[in-house]
């Protein structure tokens, strides 16, 4: 299977802090990465590295082959990456379609196509029958859902997702993990974040496991989350 | 087809005829209009890209003082000297935002009013092109098709003229890929960026517009005025009242410059006479009044709230 991204020794510093210490990753086209660890473990530092957000100290970065160490993010996201946030903003006052739009132009200029595009892509999240309501008050699943869609509309090849499932309630998260996990059918490669273990277990191919910056063990979901290592980092030592 | 453009269209039918109706108060339409097209075009910035400049006097400066010195010192034609002032507006624009759009918030707007000072200091200083501190008549200007530039009537045309492109061109945005692009960066710049936006070009391009069309208004004022002294056209108060016209009508709201320009126009103008001294003091509380109560300008406070109640009945149902 072909490398849809590959990073090599990433490190980022803040100040005299090393966040994130010579992490390697190698994600293969179509399969899921779950990202886990403490709070504080650097997960989504090394998310926000992976994406351009936060300046590297050290590492390379390829998407697909093409060397992206050195562009910004929105340049990133032109070259294939897309990615939510932790905490949704969408503009309150524009409608959901609007909302989905602004991403939708990146690779449908007119505004005819790109409008097609944002309903096509509200439709795989199922909140095309509320497209034209603004996203003021969207409760919390559905501005995930929102926000999912505003990644997906700029058609990555390698989708981010930052907590995606935190909060939800279990009809809610059982629906994000289908989301999720028909993305990946589709032959998108996927990079996340998460705290939720069932989500993790459910969806993973390949789970990395972070704590205070290092990556401390990695594998399948099922043997990772086994791993006494694991249990020490959240748990702590008796 | 768009309402913006139906109403747009009705204003300029109005427009056409109120001199007819109106012969005797040209002057105040004209600043009205003016100072509509000015707000509207620094709202491109102000409002739809959320960049608040304190220094659009500039390139009302620049467009006056190309067409004034063209015309007196060098004979160019006040369209070839507006075409030119665009050029530099834009120029201007973009340097002015490489250098300062990595500040964020406050600073920016200082830098702003920065700039439309030195341009200050430079139309004193520079006397052999700028007529320096006693500022440039404009004595002549061509008869296109026999038409008297200096003319009242002809001012008032123009300036209509400039503030329905104005509007014309916000109404276009408004619905184009450059129209959501500035909102995006206006709200969340890292959201902006995951959707591949360059907050950074979409500013540029923001500013180098707005400042063209303003230096565009600020030609037809000097023809209007035609006398510019650099006291006045670079002055820090002409800035303010740009912007506070905009933000009082409605950042980021098509109509809410013109409204502002009406509010802020109109009233300076009733107040003035009937007041005298008292109308500064109506005038600022007036400005309170707005930013306590209508914090979203009188267009956008509105908007608002029909949006909320668009939202809050389709909940119901």
């Amino acid at each position: 299977m072909p490398s849809a991204l590959k990073a090599d020794g990433i490190t980022v510093q803040f100040g005299g802090v090393v966040a994130v210490d010579n992490v390697s990753l190698d994600v293969q086209q179509g399969t899921i990465l779950g990202l886990i660890g403490p709070n504080g473990a650097g997960k989504t530092t090394l998310f926000n590295a992976l994406t351009g957000f936060v300046p590297l100290k050290a590492g390379r970065i390829a998407l697909h082959g093409q060397d992206v160490t050195h562009l910004a993010p929105h340049a990133r996201v032109r070259a294939g990456m897309g990615r939510t946030f932790q905490t949704e903003r969408p503009f309150e006052e524009l409608t959901l379609l609007e909302n989905v739009l602004v991403a939708a132009f990146l690779r449908e200029p007119k505004r005819r196509h790109a409008e097609q595009l944002a309903m096509q892509v509200l439709e795989q999240v199922g909140l095309a029958d509320r497209h034209d309501q603004p996203a003021l008050d969207l409760n919390l699943a559905r501005r995930r859902r929102l926000e999912l869609a505003k990644a997906l509309a700029v058609q990555p090849r390698v989708l981010f997702l930052d907590e995606m499932m935190a909060g939800l309630n279990p009809p809610a998260l059982k629906e994000m993990i289908g989301f999720v996990r028909e993305l990946a059918a589709q032959d998108l490669t996927i990079v996340m974040v998460e705290h939720i273990m069932e989500a993790i277990i459910e969806l993973s191919d390949h789970v990395i496991v972070m704590a205070n910056g290092h990556v401390i063990t990695e594998g399948l979901p099922r043997e990772v989350i086994e791993d006494p290592r694991v249990i020490t980092a959240y748990l702590g030592e008796d | 087809m768009n309402r913006h453009y139906l109403i747009l269209s009705g204003l300029v039918v109005l427009g056409i005829l109120y001199p007819q109706a109106f012969p005797g108060y040209l002057s105040v339409a004209i600043t009205l209009l003016l100072f509509a097209g000015w707000a509207t075009a620094w709202d491109i910035l102000g409002g739809w890209a959320g960049q608040v400049s304190l220094g659009h006097a500039s390139f009302v400066g620049l467009g006056g003082y190309f067409v004034a010195v063209g015309a007196s010192q060098y004979g160019i034609a006040p369209w070839w000297a507006v075409a030119m002032a665009l050029v530099a507006a834009a120029v201007l624009a973009y340097l002015w935002g490489r250098l300062t759009f990595k500040l964020t918030g406050p600073y920016f707007t200082l830098s702003t009013i920065a700039i439309a000072e030195i341009l200050r200091l430079v139309a004193i200083n520079e006397g052999w092109l700028t007529g320096g501190a006693t500022g440039v008549f404009i004595m002549s200007l061509p008869e296109p098709f026999g038409l008297d530039l200096f003319a009242r009537q002809t001012n008032y045309y123009l300036a209509l003229a400039f503030a329905a492109l104005t509007v014309l061109t916000v109404i276009a945005m408004s619905r184009n890929k450059f129209g959501y692009q500035l909102r995006a960066v206006r709200e969340d710049e890292d959201s902006a960026m995951a959707s591949g936006i360059n907050p950074t070009t979409v500013k540029l391009k923001a500013f180098m517009l707005s400042g063209a069309l303003t230096a565009l208004g600020g030609g037809i004022y000097a023809i209007f005025l035609s006398f510019l002294e650099p006291h006045v056209i670079f002055y820090l108060l002409l800035s303010v009242q740009i912007a506070l016209t905009a933000i009082i009508g409605g950042r980021g709201t098509i109509w809410g410059p013109c409204v502002g320009a009406l509010l802020v126009v109109g009233s300076g103008e009733v107040f003035r006479t009937t007041f005298a001294e008292a109308n500064m003091l109506i005038y600022g509380l007036l400005i309170m009044l707005v930013v306590m109560f209508l914090p979203r300008g009188i267009v956008g406070e509105p908007a608002r709230y029909l949006i909320r109640r668009a939202y809050a009945k389709r909940a119901q149902s």
